[in-house]
């Protein structure tokens, strides 16, 4: 029994790490890629989660939907609409630098979250809309767990190769050259608005993916999962710690901040129980003083972003500055 | 620093597996609450209610064959995320026998979607309150210790209907609570019994100033105003506004909006026109046990939600000695031990349930806050009152049907 217990629960984190490393994926082609500073993921998780469920779900009478279609169609859905949902936001977020667009970005989230708990022909507004079909999920308790493991899986490892493959491509390193220097690659003339559309809306769609694989996992979804700390803040953490700009390092930071996020619970369940309530605080605590030591003994993450330059010029002989 | 962190990391891991290994044959059972989100000010004391419930049973002999009962303490910070991150730990990794919560229904939902059910374990949340809960395909293991919002939102309506309310204007709290309750009383209202809501609108929480809330509400002629809100937050500020700009004669309130900070704000004298509808206790008798025992750890019996946790984990201790620590059968005893036929059981009285339970007479749990006799959704019937405003603070004006 032990042995098992521990089995599903791995199973059971490694299905959120892939949901979480997604989002990463996700937030590294805006932030890592194009430079864009995306402080409301929250918004597209729904976005995604949303619209998956209100595809697949049986048909309600109290809201739009549900068109009772299989669950990829929902994915499909899910990151399509995210993707739409960014379109306009960027179109009109995009102009503004960095920290602006922060603030524009967490405006935009919020906005989405009052809808969504506000409308309840659209989304059953406050009370969320559950039985939301799971892939697999008839067979037993850890059967079904593999099983949608395999699942999340594949689509991370897809979303990965095509991910990786548009950073090493052009494209990849024409988005560098605008996070670095705009003037610059405006002067080459690339179309530096378009481009950052692009890199939002990709990314964007990549979130609304995992919200719907969050949903569908959990069979339900309500307004309480835009939480902004664990769905905008902890993929920050995430993509900084694991180095952004490293599609490998959005995986890697996504595993080891969910891990210390969750078994850290275990391990303050130790003390004894009078402090079981205040230990809970702990791992809130851990989390941001990793953040801390990571930003000022590690900025660049625990896998850096790969510096053609740098590699070529200490290849031919001279050190890297 | 990558290897500091990844040393940190894995000493986390070690310590907790070193620390997992059972020290001895403890019956466990989880109790995940809302510990570090937004209702971090109320769950305290739900746990400190739910832990009364297990020292009770341990101190009377402890469950089983004399095992200990042992809380173990989950957060699930009121969100989906943690919750079944949570459910999933206590379950697999602490070996619980049943859950107790978690506090917040969207957690409730998405724990008992993705843990509970599939893993077949009795779930009996004390504090989740959405209608959705009821329609969960969770064969038979989804229980509450509260009643939905749908019930108490449909017993207002009637009763209102009785005391002859006519037009009346629904302002709500746009969260699970308000909007759960203000269908609900919508629906019986103007549907099941012909009244009319002349406005019917949502508010956030949290703004100084609801005037322009209130004169929208006004529009269409209605006299009467129906809040469901939180009477120590916003309900307050509306109530006070619409009194102050003498924008309606009568008000009531839900269960959040019957809350002493009304009283003392804004004075006695000016809520000759206020009623609330609120929960009371059937027996009477069990509220005071309950009550003598939580004041005697030092606890606040008045705190919300304190009486449906101590409920839900005493309940969960019974179903677990009834099944016999079978954590399968544990959702079939739950409904046994609370089914309104037996032997009647007040709160603390474990000595006397696993002495009637062992001898095979059936028992009948009656609860601080009501008789729990689960339906076959696993919800309970509240029991209402409506509540007025007197010069000793709130009293009880009539029982809602």
């Amino acid at each position: 029994m032990e042995i098992l217990g521990l089995v599903n629960y791995a199973l059971f984190m490694a299905i959120f790490i892939a949901i979480y490393a997604l989002l990463a994926l996700g937030l590294n082609i805006q932030w890592g890629f194009a430079g864009l500073f995306n402080a409301g993921i929250a918004g597209f998780f729904a976005v995604g989660a949303y619209t998956s469920a209100i595809l697949s779900t049986a048909a309600d009478d109290g809201r739009i939907g549900g068109f009772d279609l299989h669950f990829l169609l929902g994915w499909f859905g899910a990151m399509l609409a995210a993707g739409l949902i960014a379109w306009p936001i960027g179109k009109i977020c995009l102009r503004f630098r960095s920290d602006y667009l922060a603030i524009a970005t967490i405006g935009v989230a919020e906005i989405i979250r009052l809808v969504i708990k506000s409308e309840p022909v659209l989304t059953n507004g406050a009370r969320g809309i559950s039985g939301i079909p799971r892939p697999a999920g008839d067979i037993g308790y850890m059967e079904s767990q593999i099983a949608y493991l395999a699942i999340v899986l594949a689509v991370l490892a897809a979303a990965y190769f095509l991910v990786e493959r548009q950073f090493n491509a052009p494209w990849g390193r024409m988005m560098r050259a605008i996070r670095d220097n705009e003037s610059a690659a405006k002067a080459m003339g690339k179309d530096v608005e378009f481009r950052r559309l692009e890199a939002f809306i990709f990314g964007a769609a990549l979130m609304g993916l995992a919200g719907a694989m969050f949903a569908h996992f959990n069979r339900s979804i309500t307004p309480e999962a835009i939480d902004p700390m664990v769905a905008t803040f902890l993929v920050w953490i995430m993509l900084i710690l694991g180095g952004s700009g490293n599609n490998r390092g959005a995986i890697v930071g996504a595993a080891v901040v969910w891990i210390i996020w969750s078994v850290s619970e275990i391990a303050t369940d130790r003390l004894p129980h009078e402090y079981a309530v205040q230990a809970k605080y702990i791992r809130l605590f851990l989390i941001g003083l990793m953040l801390q030591l990571v930003l000022r003994f590690r900025p660049e993450g625990l896998l850096p972003e790969p510096l053609r330059g740098d590699r070529r010029t200490s290849q031919s002989g001279t050190e890297p500055h | 620093m990558k290897t500091k962190l990844i040393a940190l990391a894995a000493g986390l891991m070690t310590a907790t597996a070193l620390a997992s290994v059972p020290a001895k044959a403890d019956v466990k059972i989880g109790l995940i609450g809302g510990i570090s989100g937004p209702i971090a000010a109320m769950a305290p004391a739900m746990v400190d209610a739910a832990q009364l419930a297990i020292q009770q049973v341990n101190e009377q002999g402890g469950i089983g064959d004399g095992e200990k009962l042992v809380g173990v303490v989950g957060d699930s910070a009121c969100n989906p995320q943690n919750g079944t991150d949570a459910a999933t730990k206590a379950v697999n990794i602490e070996g619980v026998a049943g859950i107790v919560g978690p506090h917040c229904s969207g957690a409730v939902l998405a724990a008992a979607g993705s843990v509970t059910i599939p893993a077949s374990i009795t779930l009996i949340t004390p504090s989740g309150t959405s209608p959705e809960i009821t329609s969960l395909e969770d064969k038979g293991t989804v229980f509450r210790t509260v009643p939905s919002d749908d019930y108490q939102g449909r017993a207002l309506a009637r009763t209102m209907k009785e005391q002859g309310y006519g037009k009346v204007a629904v302002a709500y709290l746009n969260n699970d609570y308000g909007t759960g309750l203000a269908n609900a009383f919508k629906a019986e209202y103007v549907d099941e019994l012909g009244g009319e809501i002349t406005q019917f609108a949502a508010h956030e929480e949290g703004k100084a100033s609801y005037r322009s809330n209130l004169a929208e509400l006004v529009k269409g002629g209605a006299d009467t105003l129906v809040i469901f809100d939180y009477g120590d937050g916003t309900g307050l500020t509306i109530l006070r506004q619409a009194l102050e700009n003498g924008f309606f004669d009568k008000f009531v309130g839900g269960d959040g909006m019957k809350s002493d900070a009304i009283i003392n704000e804004l004075g006695a004298e000016n809520l000759n026109a206020f009623v609330a509808s609120s929960p009371v206790g059937e027996k009477s008798q069990s509220l005071d046990v309950f009550n003598e025992a939580f004041k005697a750890v030092g606890g606040d019996p008045d705190a919300i939600f304190v009486s449906t946790s101590y409920d839900a984990t005493f309940l969960m201790a019974l179903a677990l000695e009834k099944a016999g620590g079978d954590k399968a059968g544990a959702a079939a005893a739950m409904v046994e031990v609370s089914n309104g036929e037996g032997e009647a059981i007040l709160p603390g009285e474990w000595k006397k349930a696993k002495e009637l339970i062992a001898a095979g007479t059936a028992i009948d749990y009656k609860g601080a806050a009501g008789d729990h006799n689960f339906d076959a959704n696993g919800d309970v019937p509240g029991t209402y009152a409506l509540w007025e405003v007197g010069s000793n603070g709130f009293e009880m004006l009539t029982e809602m049907q």
